[in-house]
């Protein structure tokens, strides 16, 4: 059962990954489209060069869902090394509970009327040309959060299987990938 | 007594960083004002944009409560509220004296009051840079043709003129700003004027200084949250009404003498910058698209025509006034 | 007091091992609602706010994506390798290429989380599967890729034009040869302790058997050119006025799969994994510095940078006593935060007294700019050593960066104390 929940969980997680790695590579090619298009055709778009950190803001803030879910926030691992599997699945556990969820819940409240203000006004760019609709990349921010709150779920899930032995503990790292 | 703890704490959110010279100094200047006239009674503390990290958020601020005061520009509202705009200064419009006399005599402040009740804050004058420099630029202007596929940083509405113009508006962060105009990222950038364009240090890269017609005169704004300021007693908010308008009259002549001073020394070590004035076909062809913008946002939004004509009406009557008196003498007396 | 009662608990919680992002995170959360409660968190959207559209920043994704198709593709390691071959009997070298390519990578952005990363993914498993030294490679890699915040464009240098009013452009122009001579010393320090501890790094032999020397040289050559033009691209955009510093990092991205599908080592695979990586390590990197400002937020709010400012004028009024306390002050406070905290809460203050006691004021911005990009690998909170350790293989510990990175800071205190006591060999000035 928990075991099935952790896996919804994943694809969850894996789906944020998705987002954010096709918006990276847009973002790379907006980005070099620009610079092309300004230095030899003389000309540019205001609203092309303010989607160049709207993607990037998606990347990185949807992107931190992923990361937990591959383990991929660095840890200071002095002692952390020498812990049991279980040790080490109770440390995470905690930390979730204590410190990412507390934050992520005060970051999402603090940030709600933050989005309202700007939809309420209907806020655009000061810049000519700018986007309109400023409230939608405002609202990446909670919206980020509460993914990354959805995906710290499925990290406490997996924990729990840890602890519990039914699930051997991760041994495959992200630096796998890049060695 | 003055030593006694004081019974009113506020906080101000500037736009600017922390030792911004000039804009931070009028702020600083306010608050020590607020502390000594009240005897002690009242104290604001001040957090730089490197502490709130949010200089474009100030309005936001102020306006949740966060913050019972913030110091910036109103134009900074624009993409919020487009009736926020007019309230620093207009392309081709008023010039200083002139856009005092109609905050306070004009029927300016009214305007303005209007415009901010939306949002639960007053906005006051809060200093002005008095006439801005048109820009640095690498190659001189020659003919309205010039400007077309010109790279040029400059935000807002001007930059919304210049697009129209064939100009290709580029964003640049401030910090890439000199290296963009030094390598031929761009090709000319608009800051403020010798005042503060000298840290930049962009007279060592761009050779021509072309004189303004953007920003005649950009009068900044304190901004305090309605609710806080209504509860502060009578005596309190003549005190701090009088520390703001004195602050901004103090940087407007701050301003005024640091650009001087700026200019001669700039003039004194660098000759071979020129100094230049857009062609009359350029400026012509600026003003019109100028109105263009300005009449087709009027016919759009009320009060934005409400305070556009009101604008257009008093510079019509105060430029008369400014015609023979300043204009006169001067042309008569350089 | 909250604040430095908050230091050490962020300590002493980093020990636990949870991700130092969310540490940072969570200690702010406990100590800005006892002291604030939950509304000084409604402030927090507007600090995110200034990370999604600070656009310098865009450059660290896009590099990191740069340096990782490089790696994917072989690329990078070959270039390592023919490096380290070509400095032949010279031990050290695929360390030495590490400094001068993090160099080369600091000459063209100024983002310290964008080199370290790439570095860290580039050179790191080449040195490892060389058997260098764990610690000798994490240091040369942490200390090459802060180079990016002492030799021009540098944010730091950006930030204290701004602290100190003056042109960013003399700052950068004065920054030159500091940072030069850095580069100068870590391969220096590189030479000398591998010809002394002669297992730290094995010289690098490319299959001898096969074909003769002059063969090799010319493969080794070969391998050297492709990333020489990634590199040449991504300078000369900057230089030539095509691209910002910021956007050259796209022109890196782009040429990496360029070069990487002339190598025939294209793929749609590839490139899907390359970016997913990026992803990782780009978010590993924005979730410290989003934790970070929440860290740093409940420490000022809470009156912490009252506490450094009463402390900062409390230095003496006399020239050598305060050129020397004040470079310890940002040293040591540089073990505990980050350097745009310390550039406008301490340096705003040192900045007038340095003017009062005639101290020449691009000197000594250049001075805090070097001590303020070591900051960046002290331990405990190097931001260098988190992201490295963010890209590290598990058998690379905490520990063996944090002893791998001292000598690079010695180092540099090196370097800095030749700065100030003979300020004329870098152009400036003498006392
Ligand atoms: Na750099
Ligand atoms: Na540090």
């Amino acid at each position: 059962m928990l075991l099935k929940l952790e896996r919804f969980f994943d694809r969850f997680s894996d789906i944020m990954g998705w987002i954010a790695g096709v918006l990276n590579l847009v973002m790379l090619a907006n980005v070099f489209y620009d610079a092309i298009m300004r230095y030899f055709f003389k000309s540019g778009s205001i609203a092309l060069q303010e989607m160049e950190w709207h993607l990037f803001a998606i990347v990185f803030l949807f992107g931190m869902a992923f990361t937990l879910k591959e383990d991929g926030h660095v840890r200071v691992d002095i002692l952390y090394d020498q812990f049991s599997p279980k040790w080490k699945a109770t440390v995470n556990i905690a930390g979730t509970l204590i410190f990412l969820i507390p934050l992520a819940v005060l970051i999402i409240n603090g940030s709600i009327w933050f989005v309202k203000e700007a939809y309420e006004v209907h806020e655009v760019s000061g810049d000519p040309g700018g986007l309109t609709h400023r409230w939608l990349i405002k609202a990446v921010i909670p919206a980020s959060f509460i993914f990354l709150t959805v995906s710290a779920c499925g990290f406490i899930v997996r924990n729990i299987n840890i602890f519990r032995g039914v699930e051997a503990p991760p041994e495959h790292h992200i630096e796998d990938d890049v060695l | 007594p003055a030593d006694a703890a004081p019974k009113y704490r506020w906080k101000l959110a500037m736009t600017w960083p922390t030792n911004f010279p000039i804009f931070g100094d009028a702020v600083v200047k306010m608050a020590d004002m607020v502390k000594e006239m009240s005897g002690g009674e009242m104290e604001i503390r001040i957090d730089s944009k490197n502490k709130h990290k949010a200089p474009f958020g100030v309005l936001d601020m102020v306006k949740a409560g966060q913050y019972e005061m913030g110091h910036s520009a109103s134009y900074y509202w624009k993409g919020k509220d487009i009736n926020t705009m007019p309230f620093t200064t207009m392309p081709f419009g008023m010039i200083a004296p002139e856009q005092y006399a109609w905050f306070y005599y004009g029927g300016g402040m009214e305007l303005m009051r209007e415009v901010y009740d939306k949002h639960g804050v007053y906005s006051f004058p809060g200093g002005n840079t008095s006439n801005q420099m048109g820009g640095w630029f690498q190659k001189e202007i020659k003919s309205l043709a010039d400007l077309k596929g010109l790279k040029m940083r400059i935000p807002g509405f001007a930059g919304e003129v210049l697009s129209k113009l064939g100009v290709v508006v580029t964003n640049i962060p401030a910090g890439e700003l000199y290296t963009a105009l030094d390598r031929g990222t761009i090709d000319a950038l608009e800051w403020v004027g010798p005042s503060l364009d000298l840290n930049m240090g962009f007279h060592k890269i761009a050779p021509n200084y072309y004189t303004g017609w953007h920003e005649p005169a950009t009068e900044l704004q304190f901004l305090v949250n309605q609710k806080k300021f209504d509860a502060l007693p009578k005596h309190l908010q003549a005190i701090v009404e009088t520390a703001m308008k004195f602050a901004a009259y103090d940087m407007y002549a701050r301003s005024y003498n640091d650009s001087a001073v700026n200019w001669a020394k700039i003039e004194k070590e660098f000759p071979h910058i020129k100094i230049r004035t857009f062609p009359k076909e350029v400026i012509a062809a600026m003003k019109k698209v100028n109105n263009e913008l300005l009449e087709a946002t009027a016919a759009k939004d009320a009060t934005f025509k409400k305070i556009y004509d009101s604008q257009k009406d008093y510079m019509k009557k105060v430029r008369k006034w400014t015609e023979i008196s300043d204009y006169t003498y001067l042309k008569d007396n350089l | 007091m909250i604040g430095l009662v908050m230091f050490g608990v962020a300590l002493v919680m980093l020990l636990i091992g949870f991700p130092v992002a969310f540490t940072f995170g969570g200690v702010a959360v406990f100590f800005g609602l006892f002291a604030e409660g939950t509304q000084i968190f409604a402030l927090m959207p507007h600090r995110i706010w200034s990370i999604m559209n600070n656009t310098i920043l865009m450059a660290i994704p896009l590099f990191i994506f740069m340096g990782i198709v490089l790696q994917k593709s072989k690329l990078a390691e070959r270039l390592l390798e023919s490096m380290g071959f070509l400095f032949g009997e010279v031990r050290g070298g695929i360390a030495i290429s590490t400094v001068l390519v993090g160099a080369l990578l600091a000459a063209s952005t100024g983002v310290v989380g964008a080199s370290v990363v790439a570095m860290g993914v580039i050179s790191l498993p080449v040195m490892l599967k060389y058997n260098y030294n764990k610690k000798l490679a994490a240091g040369a890699i942490c200390g090459a890729g802060t180079l990016g915040q002492i030799i021009p464009p540098s944010i730091i240098l950006i930030i204290l034009g701004d602290v100190f009013q003056e042109p960013v452009g003399d700052l950068f122009k004065a920054a030159f040869w500091p940072g030069l001579s850095l580069v100068l010393f870590y391969v220096t320090y590189i030479v000398i302790i591998t010809w002394i501890k002669k297992d730290l790094a094995p010289p690098v032999r490319l299959d001898e058997m096969q074909g003769r020397k002059k063969q090799q040289i010319l493969r080794a050559l070969k391998a050297i050119v492709p990333p020489l033009v990634l590199i040449i691209l991504v300078l000369g955009s900057i230089l030539t006025g095509v691209a910002t510093p910021t956007e050259s990092s796209s022109v890196g991205g782009l040429g990496a799969i360029v070069l990487a599908a002339m190598y025939r080592q294209l793929s749609v695979k590839m490139v899907w994994e390359s970016t997913l990586e990026t992803i990782k390590i780009s978010s590993m990197v924005f979730a410290i510095l989003i934790g970070a400002t929440a860290f740093s937020m409940v420490f000022t709010y809470t009156g912490g940078d009252w506490i450094v400012e009463d402390f900062m004028m409390s230095l003496p009024g006399e020239k050598w006593g305060f050129l020397i306390l004040s470079m310890l002050v940002i040293m040591v406070l540089g073990f505990f935060i980050d350097f745009v905290e310390i550039s406008y809460i301490v340096v705003p203050i040192l900045a007038p007294i340095a003017a009062n006691l005639g101290i020449d004021p691009i000197w000594y911005a250049i001075l805090v700019a070097m001590n303020l990009q070591t900051s960046f690998l002290t331990p405990p909170f190097g931001f260098s050593l988190f992201y490295l350790k963010g890209v590290a293989p598990p058998e690379v510990r905490t520990t063996d960066i944090y002893a791998g990175v001292i000598p690079f800071i010695i180092l540099q205190a090196i370097v800095l104390a030749v700065l100030v006591v003979f300020p004329q060999i870098f152009g400036f000035p003498a006392n």
